[in-house]
């Protein structure tokens, strides 16, 4: 359960990176999007992949903690990257 | 200052050589690391496998009582490893099914290390009934020796290609300039380009997992490649003991007495383990010199639940059962590497953070792949007659198609001999072997007389029917077939079958990917008429 939290945590943390920025902006919103906006969805991104490394940590301490953390990064980061893939060729088909 | 006037030689910069050498590190270790990436990566669930290659030991419901396991393979070891000068074996836990044990050859000549290993039934305690098979542990140890070589060689061999790894790793680092603005980018179906995107997620996003996996790996086996400073600091034996202590609960046997003294209770001290470090946190027992008066039993702390590898054991007088020592930690330098090796085990992992690591690792095995896929990619471009390649692009060709396809042809073909194999046959655990390395070594011939498309594809298909009719297989020579797994709880048999078919799928989409394959014909360019007729024997797929 820990984990799977942290999964979606860390997706919805790489999703808010991804669209803060401009190439990936094109492809979900169609637009750029304005400075502001793509800063506050970087903060966003990189707040709730510390919250992840808090809330993974904090359940299991730092040696388990961190590993899980790094396995939920690289495969949360996997999904938003497959999911934006799927989103390109299914918007654009 | 001859260099300043010369215009031509212009400096090449630092990422251009970091590029060369990270392309040619990865070319020249790239199949081996290939094979040692998957087996690696299957091994994260190797007693899983190992279940599943012995359908005869029935699924667990609930795990034995290690006490009582320690005693009943204590006493068969009594008959069958009699005057043995040191006896080994795991304690139960969820994930097995069988007990492995070995011990020292009795008899040996002095100075030999020699063992011999057999697997127990936890119920019974004797030899088990299962068809002799090495199980998951054949990828494992194929994983960082190979096979049909001396072990150390195989060792050497692999802590060669994962140094060539640590060195493609950071010089692709260097290599990748835009590694934060090209994060999530892919730039579908542009060759190269998508090759390249590719290659550079399934890096990036288990970077970590990548670098701790090729440090880690050669820390497993440092003493054995760095053995001189430890050489140069512990001269004497007494030092040279310290040492090993430091780094493994493997008890060494002493000199015996000579003097004959029985056994005690061993179920009595694997209790007094259980009560230190719980019920089912009991990893192994190792009893030197049994029967004599020095005999001394070591039981260890399992392996479950913390990141450290490192010897914790309690160590108790054989013959009177008395608790001698208790090993709870070892200095900072031994913890270092306790917890390294741990890292690149995993095995303190539960399910769930297994099944990361696995997912992970296979993404590295990707990243492998893909670059050496993307090897052909970039130069077939510049052949000049891409029907006819000069020796090195085909040979590099035909190699990446039996390490890659082929690799997965020969694992399952080592999973079907498993099940088709009569059960009598002599060395039947070695027979299994053999008939991975025909199949892989077939794979190669295949590739070396086919046109490359056709191979590819061909190997691919060959793979996903194989992957996919081995549950059906299965289901045919056990009476463990998938409909009664999943009626049972039995979910080391069902997920396995179910994996089977994922690969299968897997495999199945690479396979229609490169027969769909045509390559993109790119407005007219100075290679424009090479283009035109290059054959449809180029391999690209996603």
């Amino acid at each position: 359960m820990t984990h799977l939290l942290s999964i979606v945590f860390c997706v919805m943390a790489f999703a808010f990176l991804a669209v803060s920025m401009d190439r990936h902006q094109m492809t979900v919103f169609g637009r750029a999007l304005r400075a502001g906006q793509s800063r506050g969805f970087r903060i966003a991104g990189w707040c709730g992949l510390a919250l992840a490394l808090r809330f993974i940590v904090g359940n299991e301490g730092w040696a388990l903690g961190l590993v899980a953390y790094s396995g939920c990064t690289s495969l949360a980061a996997g999904l938003v990257y497959g999911g934006l893939i799927a989103y390109e060729r299914f918007s654009t088909a | 200052m001859k260099r300043a006037r010369d215009p031509e030689p212009k400096a090449r910069g630092i990422r251009q050589s970091m590029s060369d050498l990270h392309t040619w590190a990865g070319l020249l270790a790239g199949w081996i690391l290939y094979a040692m990436f998957l087996t690696g990566t299957v091994s994260y669930f190797k007693d899983e496998t190992s279940q599943w290659m012995r359908p005869e030991q029935p699924h667990q419901r609930d795990m034995p009582d290690a006490a009582r396991v320690a005693q009943r393979v204590t006493a068969t070891l009594g008959t069958i490893a009699a005057g043995s000068s040191q006896w080994s074996f795991d304690l139960p836990d969820e994930r097995t099914s069988v007990i492995g044990s070995f011990w020292r050859t009795p008899g040996a000549a002095a100075g030999k290390r020699t063992f011999e290993s057999a697997s127990f039934d936890p119920v019974t305690g004797q030899r088990t009934s299962a068809r002799e098979t090495l199980g998951g542990e054949f990828f494992y140890r194929f994983h960082f020796q190979f096979f049909y070589m001396p072990v150390l060689w195989g060792r050497w061999l692999a802590g060669l290609c994962a140094m060539f790894m640590l060195v493609a790793i950071v010089s692709g680092v260097i290599t990748h300039k835009k590694i934060f603005a090209d994060f999530f980018t892919f730039r579908w179906g542009k060759g190269q380009r998508s090759w390249l995107d590719a290659h550079n997620a399934l890096s990036v996003f288990g970077l970590p997992f990548h670098a701790m996996i090729t440090y880690t790996g050669l820390v497993t086996l440092m003493t054995m490649y760095m053995p001189w400073g430890a050489q140069t600091a512990f001269r004497t034996p007494a030092e040279r003991e310290a040492m090993t202590s430091q780094l493994s609960a493997f008890i060494q046997p002493g000199k015996p007495s000579g003097q004959k003294a029985g056994l005690a209770p061993v179920d009595a001290m694997v209790r007094e383990a259980q009560a230190r470090w719980g019920r089912d946190k009991v990893g192994r027992v190792t009893i030197t010199n049994p029967g004599d008066t020095t005999a001394r039993v070591a039981v260890s702390r399992g392996e479950a639940s913390r990141v450290s590898m490192s010897p914790q054991y309690m160590l108790f007088d054989g013959v009177t059962g008395k608790l001698i020592d208790v090993k709870d930690s070892v200095g900072g330098a031994a913890e270092t590497r306790g917890v390294l090796y741990a890292l690149h085990l995993g095995r303190f992992s539960d399910l769930q953070l297994r099944w990361l690591y696995f997912i992970v690792s296979l993404a590295g095995t990707a990243m492998v792949g893909t670059g050496l896929v993307m090897w052909t990619v970039k130069r077939r471009q510049k052949l000049p007659d891409p029907a006819r390649p000069h020796l090195g692009f085909w040979l590099v060709e035909r190699l990446n198609i039996a390490s890659i396809a082929g690799l997965s042809v020969a694992m399952t073909s080592f999973l079907w001999a498993n099940r088709l194999l009569p059960l009598g046959v002599a060395a039947r655990d070695n027979a299994e072997i053999n008939v991975f390395f025909a199949v892989w070594g077939a794979t190669l011939l295949h590739a070396f007389v086919r046109p490359a498309k056709r191979a590819w594809i061909e190997s691919l298909w060959l793979a996903t029917a194989l992957l996919a009719f081995l549950p059906v297989l299965n289901a045919l020579t056990t009476d463990r077939p998938l409909w009664r797994s999943i009626e049972q709880g039995d979910w080391v048999f069902a997920g396995f079958d179910l994996m089977m078919w994922a690969f299968a799928a897997l495999h199945a989409a690479l396979a229609l990917r490169v027969a769909r394959h045509r390559p993109c014909v790119k407005p007219a360019g100075k290679r424009a008429g090479a283009r035109a007729t290059m054959p449809e024997r180029e391999k690209e797929s996603a």
